[in-house]
């Protein structure tokens, strides 16, 4: 029960703190023994209020005090000890819940139940409050009989007002209660961005990911930096070294939205993920820009495979009705007496549909990552208008794919830069201001539903966890971060910066406007942060939940740099059993060569291009695709199970693809009784097992040693573990521990022994390196490799490597100290 | 009791006639005598569309169907879990569920009537445990395959007698020496029963228990004395008893008649004949085509709701257990299949001890082989076709589907594990072991006296199904147990003596004593009366409708919810919708396209082995260097199962079942695309498709 302060103690400060304490707490920061934001102040308060908590948090009820505030509603257990005052502000506690994600407030009284809008009145008291959120969450308050009638009452009352329908007038004013106060526009304006992911704003960012992935023969180029080109994509983009930006930019009008074919992300096997929009028609296709069309499309590759994703995929309005049907069925409602018995709940789950949807991307997420298998070619993702599942295809490809795309930091960057930069139109599809209904959408949901489908199926080989995407899929819900409130990068940047549309920064957007600050006039909004400041929204302990406790030291690709070495262990027909230049179509898991697919080709003025081209090319190498992707569905050699970089190809039949209880069904249990709680006090093995590991590794270095160092920091270590312990949900847990860990080992070790030193130097690694006894492990180099890790290394380094030093992973990866 | 094919040769019969030279056979079972046996045979891999199989001989013992294959078998290292009896080609009789013919690309379910007819191209057998094998006979010689057809047709599909059971001939030879596995109570004799209501009478109210245990044991052992005629002194018995119990507990006793509220065992069968047919495939694409409406279809079988019933009625004998102070009745016409698995569910949520292996082997022991229940009837072991007096029904497993639903939700609370279950539900069909061979207690030691005189030798030992040495090595049995059990621990012990006197109020019905007589529903009037004479207030709300059970039980559940969890106490089971799972290990094993490799839940347990062994070197390092004080913080550990710790990615899903088949084909990739590959395929030829895929690897 003390995990909101807790946290605080161990949030790090970043850059220099200009806030002057003193001021921050006359303003009242701990009211009431609730911290507040800077410029909150609560509206009311109930005493002896009881939490009922979900079985992630340990099931049973919390005794305190609840709160409303302007900007949440939040809920102090009775001993928690009193925040930091110097701590950084945290916007929402471990108990609270923010206003703008309340969906419904529903009263319950002796006998009845109801739900109270903002003009209705009360005409009992209530026992129990309960809030229905947009992100299926079910917060349930119990008044005490001890707890005054009237606090009881005003605070519904309270709460039923100030909670703030989505409107477009209402979410600003969440939004400036939350961060509009200076203190917190000065705090978020100095708060530097996380190093360790790739944000993809710059062009660096995107060199970096051409190194990382290995791809030779593309370039960035900044054609589009003043979003002349197209409003909707990104300020860089990555298309074919030959093609000049002069000849560049006559393309655009090729096609839709001017979102041109882009460069998305190399296979280690050596082909490219492209993805566009659809084609323009009506429009004259001259020879030069047929030739850069090509070049664009094929990008240095002999082939091409067109992936059309407009047909087969849901559209946005079957996902919202699924998404609809599925919230119904899963958050149980009091209010609503009509609930889905138990023995139909499967055949109304399969009624909604969500779970084929899923599936549909899924396997066309499979089927690409099948395709890109083979190298050689570029397979370019086609959806009218590239901002849809062309997102969602695109990053699962990946997920499946790169295991860099599986750790926390990858993962960002994957969303950075296939949603974010790409204009997925986050705005719109999530609908803040209620005033898109027509287009709203989960399609990011879906995403992370695919994601957590590949992480149910393959637990050991991702480092982000459950509770990761559950943070992700929760924070979509709070409109208060740059990342989702807005549709496109170009948006985003005139509304942060206001500045004129011309002016750029030569480094791009690496850094916030410092000055926007120190600007005497305020601008109209507040500064949204970004999403991925997690620091802002959860305390290091729950952070520490969104990787794994163990990791495994993640070994370089062990073949294939680029171009360089092509698949010799491949085929030679597959690479010569398709004529240069042609153009498939994947479309319903089925190859074709339609004549009129790309449309310079079809029309017979452009006819003299590559003429021989055209000839049906499908007779000998549509099979041989085929037998591909159906390869690709068996495990491979017995060796290649050891291989990290297998590709993870989900299952998808009926048993396979499951409902995501612990998001869907979390709310439900305060409307059906029948859940478990978890014992508070024990933690997931996998994490006791893990801390246990290091302490007895620390114990043997100490002694080894022979004398007992550092034992208090040992001992604080433990403590902090101990912490843990509260915010267990029963996935991974990470301890927070890591960094101490190493640090006091390689502080002990500056006067130890040489056994000691192997005990250092295995513990970066935690758990996965071995204890000097067990030397038969070391010859078992790849089995272990299920431990995944993401090497804590700053950017840059995380490319492909040759491959002599996959055969030593365990030493591959740099030290963490 | 193995031996390799030279040995097995020696007790074979001289009438036997052996195609094959005994060194070719896989170990075998030495007593085993062989019917029939053919070659070559081809079998099919389970998918369908390569048409692949392996040649072999196909063999049928008095014990098994066996399938020799004509390759060398690959090296052993997959075979973790490897059972000694039957091999993976290996069908025990008595597993045989049905076993359809092809004719003419027909497929139809063979009956007894059917041997005559003129032998098929195909044989698809079904397994009990869910196995499917396809059997070319085509490439035989006719008068051959139809010798195999019928010698396996006629031993899996006729009625036979209890004395043909393959046990028999196996006690009699198998060496004296099987154990029996001194661990489990096995509730036959009158200590067992003292020492168990030693361990669970605390309080005055378990008075009325101990007195009904020893009437019940002594009911149990009056039947089984060999005279069972006296029906008139059962009922006298009965009365006594019950007047003896109503006299001590008149107020306290509720009477819950599991008829009138659960489904009868006829609707079980079948709603169990409808689901098991999902996982019986006889090729890929029947799966697929599955697959689209696959909760709809799961849902319509109904197995999951009766699942589902017999836990929430269990959840409300609790509650009367626990939170009224009062002794439940729990009645059934026969008083030895519902209420075997009521009673048990009971024990399990209110005694830890139950959820340990040796308690649950003894609870299994008390309530099932001690009460009775008709394991032959229900199992149908011997293929009787009249269902008016044994009706088939898969109770015992419903019980154990019960059980794992419970494992599922609360997997730290219990000792063994969920491949533990697996096994002890296909054990049903293994013909060895005393433990589901027989209706009654009294019938086992009939039985089993009348075949040791036949034979002539001194008492038959037959194992019992918790001697698994019998059927896994040490190795494989470390699977059983779950390593994320949560141990009880020394000190707690003290703390809890308080609460736990309220267990075991619970009473069953030994039953075995209103087996006997001939005439029906004897114990349905009795019932009656019974309930007039002792004048049970019927529990209202148990009578009313449907909805209020629910109602009342929640109330139940909220109070126990708030409590924080303890895995050494009551504990109760969630209910609703999407709680009831699918339990994948037993139901999915054999499906090669669902088994994920290098995932599912497999995937943490293996972390978690090698997270285990890591610290028992350690630790075993700190001792070494004997500067391990022992920590009260210090976690407490078992070993992990070994065969875990050294693998990785390379685990599938099903692990430790269908290991072998990992590098079979297995289409992961999606269902319309694989149907129009499909097509294609057929064009390409074989040879190429294979070179394809040595190829691409």
């Amino acid at each position: 029960c003390t995990i909101g302060s807790a946290g605080l103690l161990q949030i790090r400060h970043f850059g220099e703190r200009i806030m002057n304490q003193s001021g921050l707490h006359a303003r009242g920061r701990d009211m009431f023994g609730l911290c507040c934001l800077p410029g909150e102040c609560v509206l009311q308060r109930a005493v002896l209020v009881r939490k009922k908590l979900s079985p992630k948090e340990g099931g049973g009820w919390l005794s305190g005090t609840l709160f409303c505030t302007h900007f949440r509603v939040a809920f102090v257990p009775q001993d928690s000890p009193r925040a930091d005052d110097n701590a950084d502000p945290v916007l929402l506690g471990d108990h609270d819940v923010a206003l703008a994600s309340i969906e419904k407030v529903v009263a319950v009284g002796p006998s009845r139940t109801k739900l109270v809008t903002p003009n209705s009145s009360l005409k009992f008291t209530p026992e129990e409050l309960v809030l229905y959120c947009r992100d299926l969450q079910v917060l349930c308050f119990l008044f005490d009989r001890l707890t005054p009638d009237t606090q009881a009452v005003e605070i519904t009352y309270t709460i039923a007002k100030t909670y703030q329908p989505l409107k477009p007038g209402t979410i600003l004013s969440f939004q400036n209660a939350a961060l509009g106060s200076i203190e917190m526009k000065q705090f978020l304006s100095n708060r530097r961005r996380d190093p360790g992911m790739n944000w993809f704003e710059s062009s660096a960012d995107w060199e970096q990911e051409l190194e990382r992935t290995g791809a030779t023969g593309w370039r960035v180029s900044s054609v589009n930096d003043r979003f002349e080109m197209s409003t909707s994509l990104s300020r860089f983009n990555v298309v074919p070294q030959k093609v000049l930006d002069t000849e560049l930019k006559k393309t655009f009008a090729h096609f839709n939205e001017g979102r041109i074919p882009r460069w998305c992300w190399r296979h280690p096997r050596g082909s490219d993920l492209l993805r566009m929009a659809s084609f323009q028609n009506n429009i004259y296709h001259e020879k030069d820009d047929i030739r850069n069309l090509e070049l664009i499309l094929f990008g240095g590759q002999p082939q091409c495979v067109v992936v059309d994703l407009g047909e087969e995929m849901p559209s946005p309005a079957d996902l919202q009705l699924a998404h609809t049907r599925l919230r119904a069925l899963c958050l149980g409602d009091i209010s609503s007496s009509v609930s889905v018995p138990d023995d139909k709940w499967l055949s109304t789950l399969e009624g909604t549909h969500w779970l084929d949807y899923i599936r549909c991307c899924l396997r066309k997420a499979a089927e690409v990552a099948c395709l890109l298998r083979r190298g050689h070619l570029t397979v370019v993702l086609q959806e009218s208008e590239d901002r849809d599942m062309n997102c969602v295809v695109s990053s699962l490809v990946q997920v499946m794919c790169d295991p860099h795309c599986r750790t926390v930091a990858g993962f960002q960057g994957l969303v950075q830069k296939e949603w974010v930069m790409a204009g997925h139109r986050f705005l719109s599809r999530i609908n803040y201001h209620r005033d898109s209904d027509k287009e709203e959408a989960p399609i990011f949901l879906l995403f992370l539903d695919c994601v957590w489908q590949l992480w149910a199926q393959f637990p050991a080989r991702f480092q982000l966890t459950e509770n990761y995407l559950l943070a992700l899929h929760d924070s979509l819900h709070l409109p208060l971060f740059s990342t989702f409130l807005a549709n496109c990068q170009r948006e985003r940047c005139r509304r942060s910066q206001h500045l004129p549309q011309s002016y750029t920064p030569v480094n791009g957007l690496r850094e916030l406007p410092r000055g926007s600050a120190e600007e005497p006039v305020d601008p109209p909004y507040p500064p949204y942060p970004p999403v991925w400041d997690w620091s802002l929204q959860y305390s290091g302990q729950r952070r520490a939940l969104f990787s794994q406790p163990v990791c495994q030291p993640c070994s370089p690709v062990p073949v294939l740099n680029g171009n360089l070495n092509t698949n010799t262990n491949m085929e030679p027909n597959w690479v010569s059993d398709g004529v240069p230049g042609s153009v498939f179509l994947l479309s319903r898991s089925s190859f074709s060569c339609p004549s009129n697919l790309l449309p310079w080709r079809s029309g017979s003025g452009s006819g003299s291009y590559r003429k021989s081209h055209r000839r049906a090319p499908s007779s000998e190498s549509l099979p041989a695709l085929e037998r591909l992707i159906k390869a690709c569905g068996q495990p491979d050699a017995p060796q290649d199970f050891h291989d990290p970089h297998q590709p993870l190809i989900p299952l998808l039949l009926g048993p396979c693809i499951r409902i995501w209880r612990n998001c869907y069904l979390r709310g439900a249990l305060h409307a059906q009784a029948f859940t478990h709680p978890m014992s508070s006090n024990s933690r997931h093995p996998v994490e006791r097992l893990a801390s246990e590991v290091e302490h007895l590794r620390e114990r043997l270095a100490q002694a080894s040693t022979g004398r007992p160092s550092n034992r208090k920091r040992h001992e604080h270590r433990r403590l902090d573990s101990n912490l843990n312990q509260n915010a267990n949900n029963g996935t991974f847990l990470f301890s927070s521990s890591s960094s101490s860990s190493s640090s006091s080992s390689s502080s002990s070790s500056s006067s130890s022994s040489s056994s000691s030193r192997t005990s250092q130097q295995e513990s970066p690694c935690r758990v996965s390196g071995r204890p000097p006894t067990a030397p038969r492990y070391r010859d078992g180099g790849g089995k272990h490799t299920f431990l995944f890790g993401h090497q804590g290394e700053p950017q840059g380094s995380q490319r492909y490597a040759p491959s002599p030093s996959a055969k030593l992973p365990k030493n591959s990866g740099p030290q963490l100290n | 009791m193995l031996s390799l094919g030279g040995g097995g040769a020696k007790s074979t019969k001289p009438s036997f006639v052996s195609y094959v030279t005994p060194e070719v056979l896989s170990p075998r079972l030495d007593w085993e005598d062989f019917d029939e046996e053919r070659n070559p045979v081809l079998k099919h891999t389970q998918d369908d569309l390569s048409q692949r199989g392996i040649f072999g001989t196909l063999l049928c013992t008095n014990f098994r169907v066996s399938f020799v294959s004509d390759e060398t078998p690959l090296e052993e290292m997959t075979q973790h879990f490897k059972n000694k009896l039957y091999g993976e080609n290996d069908i025990p009789l008595m597993c045989v569920d049905n076993i359809y013919g092809v004719y003419d690309e027909k497929k139809k379910l063979i009956t007894k009537g059917m041997l005559k007819n003129k032998c098929p191209s195909k044989m698809i057998i079904h397994c009990k445990d869910l196995r499917v094998f396809q059997f070319c006979l085509t490439y035989t010689k006719e008068e051959d395959a139809k010798k195999i057809f019928q010698g396996i047709a006629h031993h899996c599909l006729e009625p036979k007698s209890l004395k043909c059971v393959f046990a028999f001939s196996y006690a009699a030879s198998s060496s004296p020496e099987v154990q029996r596995s001194q661990r489990t109570v096995m509730f036959d004799s009158k200590e067992d029963w003292t020492q168990e209501m030693k361990r669970t009478k605390a309080n005055l109210r378990i008075v009325g228990y101990n007195f009904w245990m020893k009437y019940g044991c002594a009911m149990f052992k009056a039947s089984t004395l060999p005279v069972p005629q006296e029906d008139g002194l059962m009922q006298g018995y009965m009365e006594r008893m019950l007047h003896a119990v109503a006299h001590t507990h008149l107020y306290s006793l509720k009477l819950e008649d599991l008829s009138e509220t659960l489904p009868t065992i006829q609707d079980i069968q079948q709603s169990y004949n409808k689901f098991k047919q999902f996982f019986l495939i006889d090729n890929s694409t029947d799966f697929w085509v599955s697959d689209v409406k696959w909760f709809s279809t799961l849902e319509n079988t109904g197995w999951l709701d009766i699942i589902r019933q017999c836990l929430q009625k269990a959840v409300e004998v609790v509650e009367c257990l626990e939170k009224e102070n009062t002794n439940v009745l729990i009645m059934e016409e026969e008083g030895s299949d519902l209420c075997c698995v009521i009673s048990s569910l009971v024990q399990i949520m209110l005694d830890p001890h139950f959820r340990t292996l040796t308690g649950f082997q003894g609870l299994v022991q008390k309530e099932w082989v001690a009460g009775c229940h008709a394991f032959l009837d229900r199992c149908n072991h011997l293929y009787q076709k009249d269902k008016e007096c044994h009706s088939p029904s898969p109770v015992f497993l419903l019980f154990l589907e019960c059980v794992w639903q419970m494992v599922q939700q609360h997997s730290p609370a219990f000792q063994f594990s969920e491949t533990y279950l697996t096994v002890l539900s296909d054990s049903i069909h293994v013909p060895i072991f005393s433990t589901f061979l027989f209706n009654s207690a009294y019938q086992r030691e009939s039985t089993m006296k009348a075949e040791a005189q036949h034979l002539q030798r001194g008492p038959l030992n037959c194992p019992a199904v918790w001697d698994w040495s019998v059927q896994f090595d040490c190795k494989a049995q470390e699977l059983f147990i779950n390593p994320l059990y949560a141990d009880k621990l020394k000190q707690d012990k003290a703390i809890r003596k308080v609460p736990r006197a309220k267990h075991q109020r619970q009473l069953s019905l030994p039953s075995s004593a209103f087996k006997t007589p001939p005439k029906k529903g004897f114990f349905k009037d009795e019932t009656e009366s019974l309930k007039k004479m002792l004048r049970v207030k019927r529990i209202s709300r148990w009578m009313a409708s449907p909805d209020s059970p629910a109602a009342a039980t929640r109330e139940f559940y909220e109070t126990w919810q708030r409590r924080p969890l303890d895995y050494h106490g009551l504990l109760l089971p969630c209910l609703d919708g999407p709680a009831m799972r699918l339990w994948m290990q037993r139901y999915l094993r054999w499906i090669p396209e669902v088994q994920i490799l290098g995932g599912g839940p497999v995937a943490i347990t293996s972390m978690l082995a090698e997270l285990l062994s890591q610290v028992q070197d350690l630790r075993r390092e700190l001792d070494m260097r004997s500067c391990w004080e022992t920590e009260a913080e210090s976690l407490q550990l078992r070993p992990g199962p070994l065969a875990l710790t050294r693998t990785s990615l390379r685990l599938s899903s099903s692990f430790p079942f269908a290991s072998n088949r990992n590098w079979t084909f297995k289409p992961a990739i999606p269902t319309s695309l694989l149907q129009s590959l499909m097509v294609t395929d057929r064009l390409a030829s074989q040879e190429d498709e294979t070179n394809e895929v040595i190829s691409l690897v």
